[in-house]
């Protein structure tokens, strides 16, 4: 695994994970044959977008904050079959597959974050991890809202 | 202020009656006679004044002539001699003065006026009065099959009021000025008007007032979530139980049935114009009922082999009897609707060669595709969706094997995983099939279960059990890859969020075999592609429902509407009704503008 030495090393590092992301969701969008399926992963890209633009604030200004606050972990994804992208994917198939996606990043974050050689490095890790979670919440709760509806 | 609204006492009761300024009992009974005495003047002169003690017969019994509308000049309590005419009060039917007495009335002591004009019979308390007598019936219980005998057959479960506890019933509505029942009814049904027909023993009149606004109150009364709409908002829910609204819809619908009092009206104003319905469900039915009362000629285009959507293929007979929705079918066979079974839209005909033969199409093609959890191992042998085992069940008649020749998805232990109506429907349905153990798996509490409040109520009573905060993680096979048990893992409430809702989270290490040798998975319904199969331009948002106005229904494609469970994904039978009125009358506005 990559070893980083600096605050910069780590921020650089997740944005290019972030831009990934981008990437990712913009080129399942143009493969989508619905077309509200390719807003949907349009919007999301552009989420990710918006984690990209936090990063490079908090890189540039040199400021960020571990808060105490617990993000919950509705643990929804733990006991899915994961299904492979594909171009007629539904909607609950996105979700899920945005919830593993969030996971992974957030297992990583927090794997790099125990192995950090000092506090400074393991707080901007937790932090990171911490971000990630909270983006796997809000799609796990429109999962827990739209299908999980048991009606 | 005194509240001079007053009305006419309508349940007949037997009533106490007493004298407001010495107490003095009025009510006189011997072994053949219930009468209420008091005194009565008469051009001067004083004669008795007999009263039926039920308020029904007013006669004077002397030998003074009083004829019909003559108004005594006074009434007299017999002991005290006061004169019991009220100051205050006239009478509520024509004007006259009125005696002014005291009932008790469940351990109150409550006004209560006479009038004083022979032939008006009129007998009163007051609007604030009644409210206290009113708010103490209790709400009454429909008579239903005893819970031992019903799980062995598949006959409905509440056999309905009978007209003397619908009466009852009705006479616990307050008639509210501005009532808030109505604001509950997503169709807007005029719920006091209805209740006040019935009060005056007028249920075919109700019957018709409901009509107005639901073309289906038979189905309506017994499957609406009544306590989450209507009674929700009665009135009389803040202190004691609400109307029992949904009862009594269901009671005059079936009271015009049974009477035969259904007239087929005579459709005066016919266009030459053509409308398509794809899908039979109660919103088809509705846009067919209003587009062919309206002139329409109408096309019913239906998939199965049999009419009615979810009320035929889904919702059980012990719930909602098929003899019901058949009468209705009937009643459009009657308008002239055509109906053409076994059409699937999409594959024999598509929307576009609708459009290009008819003047407008409604599509209301329902949610029926299975949603699963996609957990492991929900291909194994035995594990159903809700969807293929109540069409088994109840369209192809498996219960009935092997007269019908439809295998029965059968199972000892069965396990349903959901918590709605279909949940409980499926539930009640393997029990009365021969299931000896069937379990509700949900993972939320008792408090958030989406079904309606009597399924829960009549499957607990009929053995079924429920598995609270708990979700299935895991389906386990034997080795021929048949379903054995299913894993599960115990949840808590939490708030993740600033949204307020509690979510339920697994808890760790808390995982438990269910052994069964059936599952059905019961948490909801999606969109089904064929129709869209071969109309790419009908727009879809993404959940993959036809993207239509709320209000008029249209849809991408001109002359197309759509509405019911293919817009908003599984929710009720009125409020597929209601999209369907909503699009018939979009329709007829702008069909008429040609
Ligand atoms: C088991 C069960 C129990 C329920 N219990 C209740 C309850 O107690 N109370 C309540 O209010 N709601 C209940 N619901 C929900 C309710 O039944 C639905 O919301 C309602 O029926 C939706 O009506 P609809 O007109 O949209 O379509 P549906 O009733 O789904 O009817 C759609 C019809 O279209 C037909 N169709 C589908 N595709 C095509 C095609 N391509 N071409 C032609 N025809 C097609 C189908 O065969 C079907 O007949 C229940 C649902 C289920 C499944
Ligand atoms: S709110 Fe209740 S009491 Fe008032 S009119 Fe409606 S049903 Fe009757």
């Amino acid at each position: 695994m990559k070893e980083f030495g600096s605050v910069n090393d780590i921020l650089e590092f997740a944005i290019c994970q972030e831009q990934e992301a981008v990437e990712f969701y913009s080129d399942l969008a143009s493969k989508m044959k619905i077309e509200a399926m390719r807003i949907v992963f349009n919007q999301f890209a552009q989420e990710e977008m918006g984690h990209k633009a936090k990063l490079l604030d908090i890189k540039e200004k040199g400021i960020y904050e571990v808060s105490s606050e617990i993000i919950s972990d509705l643990k929804i994804s733990d006991y899915l079959v994961k299904t492979p992208a594909a171009n007629d994917m539904t909607y609950q198939e996105a979700l899920v597959l945005a919830m593993n996606k969030e996971k992974s990043s957030f297992k990583l974050y927090l794997n790099l974050s125990e192995r950090a050689p000092n506090a400074e490095l393991k707080s901007l890790f937790l932090m990171l991890a911490q971000e990630e979670s909270k983006h796997k919440l809000r799609f796990e709760i429109e999962y827990d809202d739209m299908v999980l509806k048991e009606n | 202020m005194l509240d001079l609204d007053i009305k006419y006492l309508k349940f007949k009761t037997y009533l106490n009656t007493y004298c407001p300024y010495c107490h003095q009992s009025f009510n006189v009974e011997t072994k053949d006679k219930k009468q209420l005495v008091l005194k009565a003047v008469f051009k001067g002169q004083e004669t008795d004044l007999i009263l039926s003690p039920y308020l029904d017969v007013f006669e004077v019994e002397s030998s003074i002539p009083i004829e019909t509308n003559e108004v005594l000049d006074d009434i007299l309590c017999p002991e005290c001699h006061k004169s019991l005419i009220s100051k205050e009060i006239c009478c509520g039917e024509c004007g006259s003065p009125v005696g002014h007495v005291i009932i008790s009335a469940l351990s109150r002591l409550i006004p209560f006026f006479i009038c004083l004009k022979k032939g008006c019979e009129w007998h009163g308390l007051t609007k604030s009065d009644e409210r206290k007598i009113k708010l103490k019936i209790p709400r009454q219980e429909m008579p239903e099959q005893d819970k031992t005998l019903r799980i062995h057959n598949h006959q409905e479960v509440p056999y309905g009021y009978t007209s003397e506890l619908a009466s009852l019933e009705a006479g616990r509505c307050l008639q509210c000025k501005a009532p808030k029942c109505v604001e509950g009814c997503p169709v807007d049904i005029d719920i006091p008007a209805f209740i006040k027909l019935m009060r005056e023993n007028d249920f075919d009149g109700a019957a018709k007032k409901i009509k107005e606004r639901n073309v289906l109150p038979a189905v309506c009364g017994r499957v609406c979530p009544q306590e989450s709409q209507c009674e929700a908002k009665c009135i009389l829910g803040i202190k004691d139980m609400p109307v029992a609204i949904g009862r009594l819809e269901r009671f005059v619908a079936d009271f015009e049935r049974k009477m035969d009092l259904v007239k087929i009206p005579v459709i005066k104003n016919k266009t030459n114009k053509r409308i398509a319905v794809v899908g039979s469900g109660p919103g088809g039915l509705t846009v067919a009922a209003d587009m062919a009362l309206l002139g329409y000629s109408v096309t019913v285009f239906e998939a199965l082999h049999e009419l009615g959507g979810v009320l035929t293929y889904g919702i059980p007979e012990f719930r909602l009897p098929k003899s019901i929705v058949q009468f209705e079918i009937n009643y459009l066979k009657e308008l002239g609707v055509r109906f053409e079974l076994n059409h699937v839209i999409g594959n024999i005909l598509t929307v576009d060669e609708l459009r290009e033969h008819f003047d407008a199409v409604y599509i209301g093609v329902g949610a029926g595709l299975p949603v699963f959890m996609g957990v492991e191992g929900e291909s194994l042998g035995n594990v159903f969706s809700s969807n293929e085992y109540l069409t088994r069940m109840n369209l192809m008649k498996a219960y009935r094997f092997p007269e019908y020749d439809t295998p029965m998805p059968k199972g000892n232990k069965v396990v349903i995983v959901g918590g709605g109506n279909v949940a409980m429907d499926c539930a009640r349905t393997a029990i009365r099939t021969g299931s000896t153990e069937v379990t509700i798996v949900y993972r939320r509490s008792r408090h958030e279960l989406p079904a309606r409040l009597e399924e829960v109520h009549h499957a607990e009573e009929e053995g079924i059990k429920f598995k609270l905060l708990t979700s299935p993680v895991r389906y386990i096979g034997t080795d021929y890859n048949s379903l054995k048990a299913v894993e599960c893992i115990k949840m808590e409430l939490v708030e993740p969020d600033s949204s307020g809702r509690r979510r339920p989270v697994p808890i760790k290490d808390s995982n438990f075999i269910i052994e069964c040798d059936s599952a059905i998975i019961a948490i909801g319904t999606g969109p089904n592609p064929i129709i869209f199969s071969t109309s790419p331009d009908l727009k879809r948002n993404k959940w993959g429902y036809i993207d239509a106005n709320e209000k008029t229904m249209e849809t991408s494609i001109p002359k197309v509407y759509a509405g019911g469970d293919i817009v908003t994904g599984s929710a009720t039978v009125i409020l597929a009704m209601g999209a369907g009125r909503a699009a018939a009358n979009t329709m007829h506005k702008q069909l008429s503008k040609k």
